[in-house]
């Protein structure tokens, strides 16, 4: 963690060195790209509840996922930040997208809800928020700065914990148990979940012989409309319906 | 006066502090609230996808910042491994939930031609 | 088998038979012939054969107790006790020791009887109730003398019922809808209940004892009842039959409180002594009236017995009980010793008094005296058969019958009171017969006159004449009734106005009735020979002239006796010159009279034939009144003396009537006045030189009064009926002014109380369910909305759930985190 931050500082350092940087000579490295990271993945937390286009969303989900996957490294969680990145945006993630293409209708990218249901998921979610934040601030002991204790790397006492056998040496000031869990049953657990996810998104996702067409084979049968600012009327008329078939002209 | 200085002074005592586990609960907290009010607010079954993201992602953060001894204080003890562990069972439930959360919505917008979610509302009392 | 056994045999079968005939034509009588006819032929060969067996035990009684004529000492040497001619013997279970023996100078001991019983009912404490027998002389004449009577009744009936064997329209009976009534004949019934009433009177005749006398007086009265209202559908005979047994109902009354004060006084009911064996094998022989009135000690004179004393001298006998209360023996031996002087003081009187009265009280009612005598004419709403056999030869006869039976135990007092009521009787029964019009009515109240004839004699003394009387009267009136129902058959009508001349159309009828008028005025020429009734009319006649001369004071009853015959005499020749003298008054009667058929005028020469001969005593004694001697009660026949609540009486010894100067002088004046009547009413109705319509003009209230029939009926439906309406009025008006609107208020209120509870049911109980249901409901609907199907909303209420949580919590469980 301290070479990265040695890194950045090695390449700042000229700067520093000219005098104009002089304030950053006092500078928390860790700190500042823990805000930077921060900054990033609420900002664009936001601007994904902010956005009314579903690709924009998408888009802006990625990015705030990645700048969490930054916080992961920056807390020495370096496993789970590559597995975040890798499994998470480079796989979930993508498969949303997947989705949004899939359905993203030119009736369907923007569908916006009343003003009355934002305000008051807005105040919902303030309240929320503020019990959380009070709770996160309430206990005193996690607010004392953090001493920057560096642990070794994570990835093989995972891999050993999940096969079942701790490794990882137990902290200073950590009662001497020597039994600590292994994490073998819930990963044969989550593997054969894993498993019957797939069966089953095969399953869902088979081909189906109808006798009725289904509905988005009708809607595809019928004329779209002509414009997007057409499409866009269609959507925000809610006593329509947002359905494809109300938004045919026949 | 450099005005990078200007600003940067106040800023200096903001980012010159260590971090702490406050820290990265509060942008757990954030990002949760955002999840819900994704859910709560949109109308896309795929927007609803995003926000469940956003709150397990919150959640991860929580859990990674209680698993790091980085941040710990003077004296205090992490949860250590438990808590990277946790955090990496709930990507995997994430992804295999998301997998079948987009099932279902395609299934729906196959079905209904449509993926608002307040037309799903079939099982309206 | 001697006698003793024989006799309650014979006379017990005779009377059991019309039994049988009752049950078989109870239960088959419809079914005999076609419609019942054949059930006549039953009820007939019952009572024949009850003759003919009563004819044997006669027989065999004359056989085993010759009747002589010793006792009609008026003819024959007198002097001795009077006491001593009977014949010996006494009455015994099983073992008669009749001597009967005529001419044997004997102490008297009592006369012949036989008693015994069949069966006990009952026996517990000093109550014994049970069937048996009383046979003596009397007994088997009234036997021979009912079942005679009967089978004539019964031929005749046969013939004179023959409208019931078809379908019958009473012109009587009117139904609602204007029409006559119109109903099947009911011929086996008549008969049913003919032969029930014969079971009934002669088991009054051969009762042992005063309580199944009691039983079958009762009998008798249901079965008079059965006959009157025979023709049940007329008002007129339903309330005829009803005010029979109503009548006669009072009387029994008096007749329970006089067997009430026998019985609590002496302990038994039984007239002759009854021997029973005891647990050790020895003969316990206990008293029966008779001994215990006329005991033997006594010389068989009337003496109250102990029990009777001690039982009206109660507190005298509780006192000396109470002096000697440490030892009761020496306290009976006291009572014991000191009842002669309470006997002589007087105690006792009253009771055997009431006990008299009580029993004559009953007789009083059957036999139609005053005051409970209007009930007789009124049942001659019965078919005539039944008034020739019940209301005149037989069941009315009862009361005289049993007046005669306990004679023994009636004191000079309760003989007076008898003799009162029957000369009161005689009088106003026959001055109404004077002036009836309905021919069965003015025999009806010839019939009560002669009863009361029966009960004066009796009281008197006269025990022979009257019981004779009764005899000969059964022969004479039935025929007579039966002579009327002859022609009432012929003419259609009841009324001897429209009837006139129909000697010439009936001739039969005509002499026979004729034979009977002069039977019941006692005709016959003087000292010489006479109709039956000339016998017992004098015999009667001259007791009464006997009487009046030992007690003067009480005169008047001979003038009563002379007074009655004079009236009789009239009265039935006034019917007799009204029926067949004379002119016909009726056309239409007399075109249609005719000549009643054979098997109806057979009982009439029969009866008239006995009527004439009854009287007669054959050479060598056998005559009915001195087989009604032979069983003169112990102590009878002497002069009695005594009396304590009307002043001292004398009832003189009968046979001195029978004596000069009575004899000659009762013969003249029954002569005299029997001619006299006769003459009066030729006067007016044969010859017509006195017009009936002036005499009924000149004497126009008495007439009025005695058509009116002396306003009884109008007197005691003032002094019984019409309180008894007005009581029941008021019982009615209670019940249906006070009870039943109480009862209906009560079902309002109970009503209304349903009302309010259905309303508070209604409103407030279902009222409060229905609100819970429906209150339920709308929750649900309004809670319904909460399920908007959104998933949006779902997300908002999480995590608006998840803050309230988590501010419930920190405001409810103030803790912190232990860091």
């Amino acid at each position: 963690m301290n070479t990265l931050a040695g890194g950045l500082f090695a390449m700042f350092e000229p700067l520093v060195a000219s005098g104009l940087a002089l304030p950053l000579a006092g500078v928390n490295w860790h700190t500042f790209f823990f805000l930077v990271f921060a900054a990033v993945a609420c900002g664009f937390a936001v601007a994904v509840v902010a956005a009314d286009n579903v690709v924009r969303m998408a888009l802006y989900l990625v990015l705030s996922l990645g700048a969490t996957a930054g916080l992961f490294f920056l807390a020495g969680a370096e496993f789970v930040g590559a597995m975040q990145l890798m499994i998470y945006v480079g796989g979930t993630l993508v498969l949303l997208v997947f989705g949004v293409m899939l359905t993203a209708q030119a009736p369907f990218v923007s569908i916006k809800s009343t003003a009355g249901d934002r305000v008051l998921a807005g105040m919902v979610g303030a309240a929320l928020l503020a019990v959380l934040l009070q709770a996160a601030l309430s206990v005193p002991a996690w607010r004392k700065p953090g001493a920057g204790r560096v642990a070794e790397p994570a990835a093989t006492p995972i891999g050993m914990a999940l096969v079942g056998v701790r490794v990882d040496a137990p902290e200073a000031g950590a009662p001497a148990i020597n039994r600590r869990p292994g994490y073998l049953l819930p990963f044969e657990i989550v593997s054969v979940h894993l498993l019957v996810v797939l069966v089953g998104a095969a399953y869902l996702a088979r081909a189906k012989r109808r006798k009725t067409p289904r509905a988005i084979e009708v809607a595809a049968s019928v004329e779209p409309a002509a414009s997007v600012a057409e499409h866009a009327e269609i959507g925000r008329d809610r006593s329509r319906g947002s359905s494809v078939l109300a938004g045919g002209r026949s | 006066m450099n005005p990078a200085f200007a600003v940067s002074v106040p800023l200096l005592g903001l980012i010159s502090e260590p971090v702490s586990v406050a820290h990265y609960l509060v942008v757990g907290a954030i990002l949760f609230v955002a999840g819900v009010a994704c859910m709560a607010v949109k109308r896309n079954a795929l927007g609803v996808l995003m926000g469940i993201e956003l709150v397990l992602n919150g959640a991860n953060v929580n859990f990674v910042a209680f698993a790091s001894p980085y941040l710990q204080a003077e004296g205090g003890r992490s949860i250590g491994l438990d808590g990277q562990v946790f955090a990496l069972f709930v990507i995997l439930l994430a992804a295999a939930e998301a997998a079948v959360a987009l099932a279902i919505t395609l299934n729906f917008y196959n079905n209904h031609a449509t993926v608002d979610i307040d037309r799903a509302d079939d099982l309206k009392g | 088998m001697d006698l003793a056994s024989q006799l309650p045999s014979l006379l017990g079968l005779a009377w059991l038979l019309p039994l049988a005939s009752f049950v078989l034509i109870l239960f088959f009588g419809p079914r005999m012939g076609s419609h019942g006819r054949n059930a006549a032929w039953v009820a007939t060969a019952a009572i024949v054969t009850s003759l003919v067996l009563s004819l044997v035990a006669f027989v065999a009684w004359l056989g085993a107790h010759p009747v002589s004529a010793v006792d009609h000492g008026g003819h024959g040497d007198h002097g001795a006790a009077h006491a001593t001619e009977h014949a010996s013997g006494h009455a015994g279970e099983h073992g008669g020791k009749g001597h009967g023996d005529a001419g044997g100078h004997h102490a008297a001991a009592g006369p012949v009887a036989y008693a015994g019983d069949w069966y006990t009912l009952y026996e517990g404490g000093r109550l014994k109730l049970s069937i048996g027998w009383y046979i003596d002389s009397i007994t088997i004449l009234m036997f021979v003398v009912v079942t005679f009577i009967a089978t004539c009744i019964h031929v005749y009936a046969s013939g004179y019922m023959h409208d019931e064997l078809h379908d019958v329209t009473d012109h009587d009976v009117t139904l609602a809808d204007g029409h006559h009534l119109h109903r099947p004949g009911r011929f086996s019934r008549f008969f049913q209940a003919l032969s029930l009433f014969c079971f009934s009177m002669l088991g009054i005749v051969i009762a042992g004892n005063l309580a199944m006398v009691f039983v079958f007086w009762e009998l008798v009265g249901i079965c008079s009842w059965f006959l009157i209202g025979f023709y049940y559908e007329r008002k007129s005979a339903s309330t005829a039959a009803n005010k029979a047994f109503i009548v006669n109902r009072v009387g029994d009354f008096g007749m329970l409180i006089g067997l009430m004060a026998l019985w609590g006084a002496v302990g038994t009911l039984h007239f002759a002594d009854v021997t029973t064996t005891a647990a050790d094998g020895g003969a316990v022989r206990t008293p029966g009236l008779f001994s215990l009135f006329r005991p033997a000690a006594a010389d068989h004179a009337l003496r109250i017995p102990d029990g009777m004393v001690k039982f009206e001298a109660a507190d005298a006998v509780a006192r000396v009980a109470a002096d000697h209360a440490a030892s009761p023996a020496d306290a009976a031996s006291e009572i014991a010793s000191r009842t002669p002087d309470w006997r002589s003081m007087g105690y006792g009187n009253w009771l055997l008094f009431i006990a008299g009265v009580g029993i004559f009280c009953g007789c009083v009612g059957k036999s139609a005296q005053f005051p409970l005598f209007v009930w007789l004419p009124d049942a001659m709403e019965g078919p005539t058969p039944v008034s020739a056999l019940v209301h005149s030869a037989t069941m009315v006869a009862a009361g005289v019958y049993l007046v005669g039976r306990f004679y023994p135990v009636l004191s000079p007092d309760v003989l007076l009171v008898i003799a009162y009521v029957g000369a009161i009787t005689l009088f106003i029964a026959a001055t109404i017969a004077l002036v009836a019009n309905d021919i069965k009515r003015v025999l009806a109240y010839s019939t009560v006159s002669q009863l009361g004839y029966m009960m004066l004699a009796l009281g008197v003394g006269g025990w022979v004449a009257g019981l004779f009387h009764l005899v000969t009267h059964a022969f004479f009136k039935s025929l007579l009734f039966l002579c009327s129902g002859s022609v009432i058959h012929a003419c259609h009508t009841n009324d001897m106005r429209k009837m006139g001349g129909l000697a010439k159309v009936m001739p039969a009828t005509a002499f026979t009735m004729l034979v009977g008028c002069l039977a019941i005025i006692g005709a016959g020429i003087p000292f010489v020979i006479g109709l039956s009734g000339y016998y017992s009319k004098d015999s009667i006649l001259a007791q009464a002239l006997s009487f009046s001369q030992a007690n003067p004071r009480h005169a008047i009853l001979f003038y009563a006796v002379a007074g009655g015959a004079f009236l009789t005499a009239f009265y039935m020749f006034r019917l007799w010159f009204m029926t067949f003298a004379g002119k016909p008054r009726d056309h239409h009667v007399a075109e249609h009279a005719h000549e009643s058929p054979q098997v109806m005028v057979m009982p009439l020469l029969v009866l008239a034939v006995l009527a004439v001969v009854a009287g007669w005593t054959l050479p060598g004694g056998l005559g009915i009144a001195n087989l009604i001697e032979q069983s003169r009660p112990a102590g009878t026949a002497a002069t009695a003396t005594g009396g304590f609540a009307f002043g001292s009486l004398t009832i003189p010894a009968e046979h001195l009537s029978h004596g000069e100067p009575f004899h000659s002088i009762a013969t003249l004046t029954a002569f005299g006045t029997a001619l006299g009547g006769v003459l009066l009413a030729a006067a007016m109705y044969l010859w017509g030189v006195i017009s009936p319509s002036v005499v009924a003009t000149l004497f126009g209230p008495v007439y009025g009064f005695l058509a009116h029939r002396w306003y009884f009926d109008e007197l005691y439906h003032a002094i019984f009926v019409l309180p008894v309406k007005g009581l029941a009025a008021v019982a009615s008006g209670i019940d249906q002014g006070l009870i039943d609107p109480l009862i209906n208020g009560l079902a309002w209120s109970a009503r209304q109380v349903a009302g309010l509870d259905a309303w508070i049911d209604r409103t407030l109980v279902d009222g409060l369910v229905n609100a819970t249901a429906n209150a339920t409901w709308s929750a649900g609907l309004e809670l319904k909305k909460l399920q908007t199907g959104s998933l949006r909303q779902y997300v908002v209420f999480i995590a608006a759930g998840t803050v309230a949580v988590f501010v419930l919590t920190s405001i409810l469980f103030k803790t912190s985190l232990p860091v």
